[in-house]
């Protein structure tokens, strides 16, 4: 399978992952909505040296990952090109800030190493808790809870239209990939002389797929507004899981619950 | 007589000077018909198929739907009533699954989500495909997506369908399940075709077009059988007469 169609299937796989009649999935749109930009919030507000408190913003994923009964291999595997980004991001903390903060014995840790875990782990329970809110919720749904919230409908529309048209994109792609390597044995890749009318020809057969696409919509009634799916009520368990997890990431904000945890032990 | 409801009178189109696709049709479509547009490659028939329904304005002559004249400020109300079912089924699903596709249109002319539900359920009845409610696009086969492609238009309720070659891309089963389908509706079809055997299972009249004009408008039997003028227009007679013809 090529590279394309492999990213064409993931595109398929969040999709059906998504659609599965999970009770993560039932929650409503705009609750999960809120809650992932509310905990990437506070994700990000903790301090620079506050690892502990931050390990234990860890529990909102986990739980959705047990609940949605998501793997947290697949998970790690299909951000394998995202996370080690994230991770780079505080790689030169360990030079600039030698201050020793921790010191067992003759192994010390500087402020540097710490800040670089923390910014590392914050990246990664971002980037988690985005994946567990497309795992569990179709784009449709995110779009409708996004029009509830008032954002402006060609934002929203744009959003849309940019995920469907991705697909027809690397569809049209994969074609002329395709038609390229069956006329071109032992040739890895495409030719640098190709390259120009190659994109010439993906940009007009996009543009030709696209306009069709706008056309059916045009001629089922789209005037600009997209209705991005069944409208869903917003039941009491909604409202029961959006103030539990409200105050459960404003608790592990405010205290270190994980160090209250911990001296019970000793 | 029967209610007109397509009236198309000199109608000329085309995409670049010099060079017209369509010159001066005209012809009249009332409520019972069942028209085949017919013809070889280039000859005008999608062309036709979507100035009807609105997706070039800038003709000359006049398309008139149900009385309403087709121009910019009429698209809403003429794309009530005309239902279009394009070609490539791919181009015509852009939903996720197939309830959110064939919702689509009920959604955007504002209906309540109980009538929503019962015009989808209602449409996927129609071409029996209620099994395949809930499933994703792209898992659907070419002919679950031609008759996907069908509901999308029906739960909009049209008086007219058009159809752009619907029996490509069909293996037999699908493709007779498709006329079945078709021979059940009682709006006025318009099929677009180079599929001869399937213009004449689901029509009884025919328009034959070449460089487009209207070479001939009739009896779905009587053109369809007529050898000489089918070939003078680069056609050839449908497989069941020349089999027939071929035997005796």
């Amino acid at each position: 399978m090529s590279k394309i169609s492999r990213a064409i299937r993931e595109i398929q796989t969040m999709e059906e992952l998504a659609q599965r009649d999970q009770w993560v999935n039932r929650i409503h749109p705009l609750v999960k909505l809120f809650l992932t930009v509310f905990y990437i919030a506070v994700v990000v507000s903790f301090p620079k040296y506050q690892l502990t408190g931050l390990l234990g913003m860890m529990i909102y994923p986990l739980f959705l990952f047990e609940m949605g009964e998501l793997s947290v291999r697949e998970a790690l595997h299909r951000l394998r090109i995202v996370l080690p980004l994230v991770c780079v991001a505080g790689i030169f903390n360990p030079f600039f800030d030698r201050e020793i903060l921790i010191c067992w014995g003759s192994f010390a840790i500087s402020g540097g190493v710490i800040s670089m875990v923390t910014l590392m782990l914050k990246g990664i329970f971002t980037v988690l808790a985005t994946y567990l809110l497309i795992a569990s919720t179709s784009i449709e749904s995110i779009c409708y809870a996004m029009r509830l919230i008032h954002i402006p409908k060609v934002f929203v529309t744009q959003i849309l239209l940019i995920y469907r048209y991705i697909t027809v994109l690397l569809k049209e792609t994969d074609r002329m990939m395709q038609a390229y390597a069956l006329r071109a044995p032992g040739q890895k890749g495409v030719h640098v002389k190709a390259w120009g009318s190659m994109m010439g020809q993906l940009l007009l057969r996009s543009m030709d797929r696209a306009e069709e696409l706008y056309e059916s919509m045009c001629l089922r009634g789209y005037h600009g507004e997209f209705y991005c799916g069944k409208s869903v009520g917003f039941l009491g368990k909604d409202l029961a899981f959006l103030l539990i997890w409200t105050a459960v990431i404003l608790i592990f904000r405010l205290f270190p619950v994980l160090e209250y945890v911990g001296s019970l032990f000793v | 007589m029967s209610h007109i409801h397509i009236e198309v009178k000199d109608l000329s189109f085309a995409y670049e000077e010099k060079h017209p696709v369509l010159q001066e049709v005209s012809f009249l479509a009332g409520e019972h018909d069942a028209i085949g547009l017919i013809g070889a490659n280039g000859v005008g028939k999608s062309t036709l198929l979507k100035l009807l329904v609105g997706l070039q304005t800038d003709f000359e002559g006049s398309i008139r739907v149900e009385e309403i004249p087709v121009q910019k400020e009429t698209l809403t109300q003429i794309r009530q009533k005309i239902g279009y079912v394009f070609q490539d089924s791919d181009s015509q699903l852009f939903m996720s699954n197939v309830y959110d596709d064939v919702a689509f249109a009920p959604r955007n002319y504002g209906l309540p989500e109980p009538e929503v539900d019962r015009r989808v359920m209602q449409a996927l009845e129609m071409v029996q495909i209620t099994h395949l409610k809930d499933k994703p696009i792209y898992k659907l086969s070419g002919g679950e997506k031609k008759l996907c492609s069908i509901a999308t238009i029906l739960s909009m309720t049209p008086d007219i369908i058009l159809m752009d070659e619907p029996s490509v891309a069909l293996d037999p089963k699908n493709r007779r399940n498709l006329i079945h389908i078709l021979n059940g509706f009682e709006h006025l079809k318009i099929i677009a075709s180079h599929d001869l055997d399937f213009i004449l299972d689901t029509c009884n009249r025919v328009i034959l077009m070449d460089q487009g004009r209207i070479v001939k408008d009739g009896k779905a039997e009587e053109i369809l059988s007529d050898q000489g003028l089918l070939e003078a227009h680069s056609l050839e007679l449908p497989l069941c007469y020349g089999s027939r013809h071929h035997v005796l």
